[in-house]
């Protein structure tokens, strides 16, 4: 072979390897890119995730940790609903309707979470809180109380809002009991929700409707009031029946807490 | 999922620079830098002991390059923006490359890291959120993927502190590095050049052997000697014990009053021995049984100086907390306690953090 010939030989073979190198060099970049893609869009859908369940609990589901097995638990359930609201939808502006309710959630759920409460479910104008749900908390009827007082100042400040517009004040009613529940990831199919089950649920519901009957705004039951000091000023009701239960449940109004 | 760098809600200063130029002068003699922390803490002696000693740390069983993963994943996961920036910043300086950071920086799962780095960060992660609390399985798992059992100590001894300085700079709202960081930032190809020569110089201020002075006798007595006892011979050891008998022998706080706050936290992450210890501490200055628990299930004691009560719901809430609004609740407490309780209060809370986060491995 003359000189020619391998100058040409060796001129193609660099030639095939730096195709051979930059064809790779592409794809490696392509490779960075489309992993870079993807952990943005797994890190935004994590977020947007967290919008609909809590934080801790998005971790733990991506995380792949096997600790939401079903278990029982001591769990505080607080329950609060708007009093009229759904006669107010009919008088305002569906788009004013949905704005109102929001913020309404926005400032209960900042109250809840101030005091290591989560808010699992929201149905129509009303919400059901945990403490204690994800992870044991010794403190939750306390927490719970307490969260119950800052969502009261919390709604006074809103209503605040609202009449310097000219728009209705809202009212709610709020039922906090304490019980051994079982916590877990229920539902079927496509939807699926962390939540609780057992009797003190039911309880904690009706202990909310009696806001009603009773005139108030916030009640806790028998079990709640054991777990408080001194520092609260309670109110005893007088016993009433609710459906479920053959007992009237003592209740109490919680006015303040002076601690 | 933890923050990044840049989400971190960060409130102006609680305190402001106090620093005394004799500690100034013995901080830069003893190898540290004057940071804005220090300026912060310098009122309290066995605070600022603490801090340098976590700076000029030292560790025997676990590499450099580890340590400084350790400390970047814990002062992300703790949310703090004053060492996450300058963990950050710190690491840029001995040339690790953004994208190296940004995988440690995101979720365990994902990043390409190798099995053994994987296992640390997972660690770093689950024992300073400690959301579900951590147990001693977890440093099993350490070994399991090949350190050995002193690295392991070693790396949640390092952990904790790292929890404890977070706190410290968390609490008082420091202001970041901004000086440092924009100092790396610009320098950054200077930095990528020189990174290899700056990580070995580094490694070498960071290895040292193990301390003869850390014998488990002399770790196990005092407060929570029984969770130290076990991390003989590792020099970080001293650092947590000097923090202890520091902490308990001040008078700012009354004692009642710290081990009360350690017991909180101890119960907040039902990590009984903890609490237990908590107990002894409280019984031998006056506290019967029921007193404990009334204190315990209340987050409220008249045994304690009134003013003091105020730190036991909020130490409650350095557990586990949204930046801005543990710093809102710090301020808050400030203005009615002053500044020398203040931060004699955030280091004790720092600090039954670290010691409860530690305890809850060597149960």
């Amino acid at each position: 072979m003359n000189e020619a010939a391998a100058a040409w030989l060796l001129g193609g073979a660099l030639l095939i390897a730096a195709a051979c190198a930059a064809a790779w060099l592409r794809r490696a970049r392509q490779a960075e890119r489309l992993q870079a893609e993807t952990r943005r869009r797994l890190e935004h859908l994590q977020r947007e995730f967290e919008r609909f369940a809590p934080p801790d609990l998005v971790e733990r589901l991506t995380g792949g940790r096997g600790d939401i097995a079903p278990q029982r638990r001591q769990v505080t359930m607080l329950f609060a609903d708007l009093r009229g609201f759904t006669a107010l939808c009919d008088q305002l502006d569906p788009a004013l309707t949905v704005t109102i309710l929001n913020d309404y959630f926005t400032h209960m759920s900042e109250a809840i979470g101030r005091h290591h409460g989560h808010i699992t479910e929201l149905v129509g104008d009303g919400l059901l809180a945990l403490f204690g749900a994800l992870e044991s908390n010794p403190w939750q009827c306390r927490d719970a109380v307490l969260a119950a007082l800052d969502m009261r100042a919390a709604l006074a400040a809103y209503n605040s809002q609202l009449g310097a517009k000219s728009l209705p004040q809202l009212q709610f009613g709020i039922g906090i009991h304490s019980g051994e529940v079982i916590v877990g990831v229920m539902g079927a199919g496509e939807l699926n929700k962390f939540t609780v089950t057992g009797d003190p649920i039911n309880v904690a519901s009706r202990v909310e409707g009696l806001t009603r009957d009773l005139g108030v705004d916030l009640l806790i039951t028998d079990e709640i009031r054991k777990a408080l000091t001194a520092g609260f000023r309670l109110r005893p009701m007088p016993p009433a029946r609710v459906k479920g239960k053959q007992e009237p449940i003592q209740t109490y109004h919680v006015e303040s807490n002076n601690a | 999922m933890a923050q990044l760098l840049n989400e971190i809600q960060w409130g102006e200063p609680l305190l402001a620079p106090d620093m005394d130029p004799a500690w100034e002068a013995e901080l830069k003699r003893r190898g540290g830098n004057v940071s804005e922390v220090d300026r912060r803490i310098a009122p309290s002696p066995w605070i600022r002991e603490a801090c340098l000693g976590i700076n000029t740390g030292r560790a025997c069983a676990i590499s450099a390059h580890l340590f400084n993963v350790a400390a970047l994943v814990t002062s992300q996961e703790n949310a703090c923006r004053y060492c996450y920036g300058a963990n950050r910043s710190y690491m840029k300086m001995l040339g690790y490359p953004e994208s190296y950071i940004r995988r440690i920086e995101q979720d365990v799962h994902l990043a390409e890291l190798d099995e053994k780095e994987r296992a640390l960060v997972a660690f770093c992660r689950n024992l300073a959120r400690s959301r579900p609390r951590p147990a001693r399985a977890e440093l099993d798992e350490l070994v399991r993927h090949g350190y050995t059992r002193e690295a392991a100590h070693e790396i949640a001894l390092w952990i904790a502190l790292g929890c404890f300085y977070n706190r410290v700079s968390t609490l008082i709202a420091s202001p970041p590095e901004l000086g440092f960081e924009g100092w790396v930032v610009a320098k950054g190809r200077w930095f990528a050049l020189m990174g290899p020569l700056n990580r070995f110089l580094a490694a070498r201020r960071r290895r040292g052997a193990p301390d003869p002075a850390a014998t488990a006798a002399a770790l196990g007595a005092g407060a929570y000697g029984p969770v130290l006892a076990p991390l003989a011979g590792l020099p970080g050891a001293t650092i947590m014990k000097g923090a202890l008998d520091g902490a308990f022998a001040s008078t700012v706080l009354s004692r009642g009053t710290k081990a009360l706050m350690f017991a909180i936290v101890a119960r907040s992450l039902d990590c009984r021995p903890s609490e237990a210890e908590a107990r002894r501490l409280l019984a031998a200055d006056g506290f019967s049984g029921a007193d404990i628990e009334q204190s315990l299930a209340s987050l409220e004691s008249a045994r304690v100086p009134a003013i003091e009560a105020r730190l036991l719901p909020w130490v409650r809430d350095t557990v586990h907390f949204q930046t801005a609004q543990i710093q809102g609740r710090t301020r808050e407490l400030a203005a009615a306690l002053g500044n020398a309780a203040t931060l004699e209060a955030i280091g004790v809370a720092a600090l039954a953090n670290a010691t409860v986060r530690l305890a809850m491995l060597v149960e």
